[in-house]
């Protein structure tokens, strides 16, 4: 929910990136659904913060290796590209969900409500199939990638189990996409995300 | 039609000469245009590899080494003191090998490759700060290599700390004293200005840099008759290009090298300092096998085998 | 194909798409198009993928980590408190130690927006409590990382000494002259701007008080030492000491000033996470969409018609500065230096000009192009990490990007800007 104070235009807060926006999530569907959306919503969560903790473990863990002990921790550049394959396509739904993610909107800008609203179902409407295609072709990318069997020459895992969240993300992604697109074609507010309000004419609720 | 060739190098590196003699061979002997697609531009050698195997390209050029995440009996060529260090010897070895030239096609086969010829590009030799005339002056030297655990395993035996780093940082980790080490074949050494970074330039003979071409194989099963000539001639064509560009290119690179820093040290290192290395290449074998298990040992003794008849041939 | 694809892509931008929708169709209308059909699909997300595996990457997050607990905390503001200290009295003196701060982890950092994000984070809150307003601060301080790819270490520049087989060493030294001239022409259009509008100063500090500034910045001094010692004296690569900071940061906040719980080190986490997603997830998308213009030639088809064989050396050196910068707008800098470099080699070398001067200038336009809208990474960062709109993050750019051209036509005419430095070190 953006009805948070922004950064910018508070100057005395001092926080780089509030987070006040992302720490309750909340569902946009009913009952077993919702619950289902909620869990997935705190492991999406639990991901990013352990994928960008983990990362720094491992980038510190190999220089202490590599000048403690001598040797240096060969599946730690390995280990960081998986997290950060990790951290990307987790990361991409949890902020669809909050509406986050980057856009530049001069026309939209320009349009009255009913027109920004309906504007709004036709974007999420085609970021969800968009969204809905790269999570289809991604499966076909591990498929393939199973097939030729290529491994990790340090972990010596297969390379497709780095991408199994890549899918995923995008299929998360996309739904979040459809239920935004739903909020705004039944409700008379505008949504940007299933999280966020669009809050206009508040310059500092204007969010990206 | 329109083919493309992808390849690891640049355009005036020792791969992107071999492709533009193979491009101008084709193109003059048929109506077909090749482009060629350098490094990174078309993405990492990975990249490329698949691209190839999904028939996007024609061609691609990758290193054994780099293919071993898919071919692992492709890591031989990282086991030390394997290849002649005979320059000679080992043109004779890459042109009658049975290794290279009839077991290594059917295993890129089964990666839906048609191999089409594998060449050398140049010693690789080693980059330091200080010289190098036995493995214990490689002891507590952080030394850059590639992940690969045979080379991880190459360098442990010869006494150095192997230490992975990306290729971006590599310049400017021995600028900084991160890393004192790394190896590569003369002609990088001298492209990518590592000289600059680091006082003596050690051979050792240890490895030549090979690299391999490959056709997409439904690509290449489902021409005419002719066109696959064509392919094998302009392949034959450049090879022997390239094994002339070869010749002298090593020298012509470490002498532009000393040009360019006159207080460079080179140190070609005599039989007997190279010794106490070629006694490590049992263990790193060793750990090949381990890792590739019959198929690599079969590789491993043919390529042995192969070496023997080169050298017999060009010492008689 | 090519003008179909940027048509669509700008239209979708301009209605308001997410940035990596137009990113994304681009990608998907050139594969369909290159590939007669959605054959050949599982190629771009091979390149999605593909475009987040750098590892230089790393340091992105992890700056965005040490930066975000640096202003949660103590740290920032005892730094500041500090540089304030010292300047507070000079009109504009906040916005000269911004680009000054840019410039000098700049000499650390090889990457623009780890450079917005380290020196943005804790000095954009700062700024705007002087009274400076924030599409100012917002273009000082994407337009100021530019610097940072000038200064060495520059990965623009490794890959272009890579690729031409110029030395590195000399790019580096030649990078030096232009990035300060940026740091000097950026501090007096700050200072003429903080004039203009009347933003107003704090009295000078006595002596006294700034000794008791320095002495509260104790602590957060480890940064600067843990960067600059770490990264000269051969600790850690840069990336590297990304984490460090992040680990120095997280002693700092959690056990000595005691200003961050365990729950909060998580939420930081969680939030440098989701930033670095919605900025990796355009690093991505633009990947696949380079590769679509990588592989269908399009540089190539483009410059093969203007007849560049026939200019002279100015006109070489202008052709080559707007193909860059233009290429720059729309796709990755390093894939642009990958992809036009060798294009230009052959013309670059018959008309004779030093390849450390193409270098520099090179590594100039794609460092303006990764400030300039559509598409730059320091943008997207920007608009991520301070959460401002896009239009509102490019607001302010326009005299900054005016600055830098003028610097690229500056270095055209007058190369002594950046070879004076090198003949110097090289040519004594
Ligand atoms: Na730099
Ligand atoms: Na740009």
């Amino acid at each position: 929910m953006s009805n948070d104070l922004d950064a910018a235009s508070d100057a005395t807060q001092t926080t780089a990136t509030d987070h006040s926006d992302t720490r309750d999530d909340i569902s946009a569907l009913p009952g077993v659904l919702g619950t289902i959306d909620l869990a997935v919503a705190r492991l999406e969560a639990v991901l990013l913060a352990a994928g960008v903790l983990l990362m720094a473990a491992n980038t510190i863990a190999n220089v202490i290796g590599r000048y403690l002990l001598g040797s240096s921790i060969f599946f730690s550049e390995e280990l960081n590209r998986i997290l950060i394959i990790l951290i990307t396509f987790a990361g991409i739904s949890y902020a669809a969900r909050h509406g986050r993610h980057i856009r530049m909107s001069a026309i939209y800008d320009a349009l009255p409500p009913k027109g920004r609203r309906w504007m709004m179902v036709l974007i999420a409407a085609v970021t969800a199939i968009c969204m809905f295609a790269l999570a289809w072709y991604s499966f076909g990318f591990i498929k393939t990638s199973a097939g030729q069997g290529r491994l990790l020459p340090s972990l010596q895992v297969p390379v497709w189990w780095t991408l199994v969240w890549v899918p995923l993300g995008f299929t998360l992604t996309g739904i979040q996409y459809v239920l935004t697109a739903y909020k705004n074609v039944v409700e008379d507010d505008i949504y940007l995300s299933t999280n966020v309000l669009e809050g206009y004419g508040r310059d500092d609720e204007r969010e990206v | 039609d329109t083919w493309r060739y992808a390849f690891e190098e640049a355009l005036e590196e020792v791969q992107g000469k071999f492709a533009q003699k193979f491009k101008e061979e084709i193109e003059a002997n048929s109506d077909h245009e090749v482009q060629l697609f350098p490094f990174g531009t078309l993405g990492e050698s990975a990249d490329t590899m698949e691209q190839a195997q999904a028939g996007i390209l024609q061609f691609v050029d990758q290193s054994p080494g780099f293919t071993g995440a898919l071919i692992p009996e492709a890591q031989v060529f990282f086991v030390p003191y394997l290849l002649p260090q005979d320059e000679e010897t080992l043109q004779e070895f890459f042109r009658t090998s049975t290794a290279i030239n009839e077991m290594f096609p059917e295993l890129y086969a089964e990666q839906g490759l048609e191999l089409l010829t594998m060449f050398p590009e140049g010693e690789v030799c080693m980059s330091t700060q200080e010289p190098v005339h036995s493995p214990a002056d490689l002891n507590e030297v952080k030394f850059r290599v590639m992940t690969n655990p045979l080379l991880v395993e190459s360098y442990q035996a010869f006494g150095a700390t192997p230490t992975p780093l990306p290729w971006g940082e590599v310049y400017g980790a021995l600028q900084t004293g991160i890393i004192q080490g790394q190896e590569n074949p003369g002609f990088f050494l001298e492209s990518t200005k590592m000289y600059e970074v680091t006082d003596v330039i050690t051979c050792i003979g240890h490895n030549n840099f090979t690299t391999a071409v490959m056709a997409n194989k439904q690509f290449y099963d489902g021409l005419p008759e002719e066109d696959q000539l064509l392919i094998q001639s302009a392949t034959d064509a450049a090879f022997d290009y390239i094994l002339d560009y070869q010749a002298g290119l090593q020298e012509e690179s470490l002498q532009n090298i000393r040009e360019a820093k006159p207080e460079m040290q080179v140190n070609i290192l005599s039989e007997e300092e190279r010794k106490p290395f070629m006694d490590t290449a049992v263990q790193v074998e060793e750990a090949f096998i381990d890792m590739t298990g019959e198929r690599g040992k079969a590789i491993l003794d043919q390529m042995k085998e192969d070496l023997e008849q080169a050298s017999q041939a060009t010492s008689g | 194909m090519a003008t179909t694809i940027f048509s669509i892509m700008i239209v979708l931008l301009l209605l308001g798409f997410p940035m990596m929708i137009p990113l994304i169709i681009g990608a998907f209308v050139g594969f369909y198009s290159l590939f007669g059909g959605f054959g050949q699909m599982e190629t771009m997300v091979q390149q999605l993928v593909a475009g987040i595996r750098p590892a230089s990457l790393i340091a992105v997050p992890m700056f965005i980590f040490a930066a975000d607990i640096m202003t949660r905390g103590q740290s920032a503001g005892r730094l500041i408190d500090m540089v304030m200290s010292f300047v507070g009295h000079v009109r504009g003196g906040l916005a000269v130690s911004t680009a000054a701060a840019c410039t000098m982890f700049g000499a650390v950092s090889g990457s623009t927006q780890a450079t917005v994000v380290a020196v943005g984070s804790p000095l954009r809150p700062r700024m705007l409590k002087a009274g400076y307003n924030d599409s100012f601060v917002l273009a000082l301080i994407i337009n100021s990382a530019d610097i940072a790819f000038l200064i060495p270490p520059s990965i623009g520049m490794i890959i272009y000494g890579v690729v031409s087989g110029t030395s590195i060493a000399e790019l580096f030294i030649a990078g030096i002259g232009p990035g300060l001239l940026i740091l000097v022409l950026f501090s007096i259009y700050s200072m003429i701007y903080a004039r203009r509008n009347n933003v107003p100063t704090e009295p000078k500090a006595s002596w006294g008080d700034r000794g008791r500034a320095v002495r509260g910045a104790l602590w957060p001094l480890g940064f600067p030492a843990i960067i600059i010692g770490g990264i000269y004296g051969g600790i850690f690569s840069p990336t590297e000491a990304a984490a460090a900071c992040v680990l120095y940061a997280l002693i700092l906040e959690v056990i000595v000033f005691r200003e961050l719980d365990l729950k909060g080190v998580y939420e930081t986490a969680k939030s440098t996470g989701l930033i670095t997603a919605v900025v990796f997830i355009l690093v991505a998308a633009g990947a696949a969409f380079s590769w679509v213009i990588s592989f269908a030639q399009i540089p190539q088809t483009i410059l093969g018609g203007i007849g560049i064989s026939e200019m002279g050396p100015i006109g070489v050196l202008f052709v080559i500065s707007i193909a860059f910068f233009i290429g720059c707008m729309f796709v990755d800098p390093i894939v642009v230096i990958l992809i036009l470099v060798p294009i230009f080699a052959p013309v670059v070398q018959s008309t004779g000009l030093d390849p450390v001067l193409v270098g520099t200038i090179i590594t100039l336009q794609v460092a303006i192009g990764s400030a300039t809208p559509p598409f730059g990474c320091d943008i997207f960062t920007a608009v991520a990490v301070f959460k401002r709109p896009y239009i509102e993050v490019i607001r302010g750019t326009p005299p900054f990007i005016v600055i830098l051209l003028g610097v690229a036509v500056a270095l055209i005419y007058f190369p002594q800007i950046a070879l004076f430095l090198r003949d110097l070190a090289f040519k004594g």
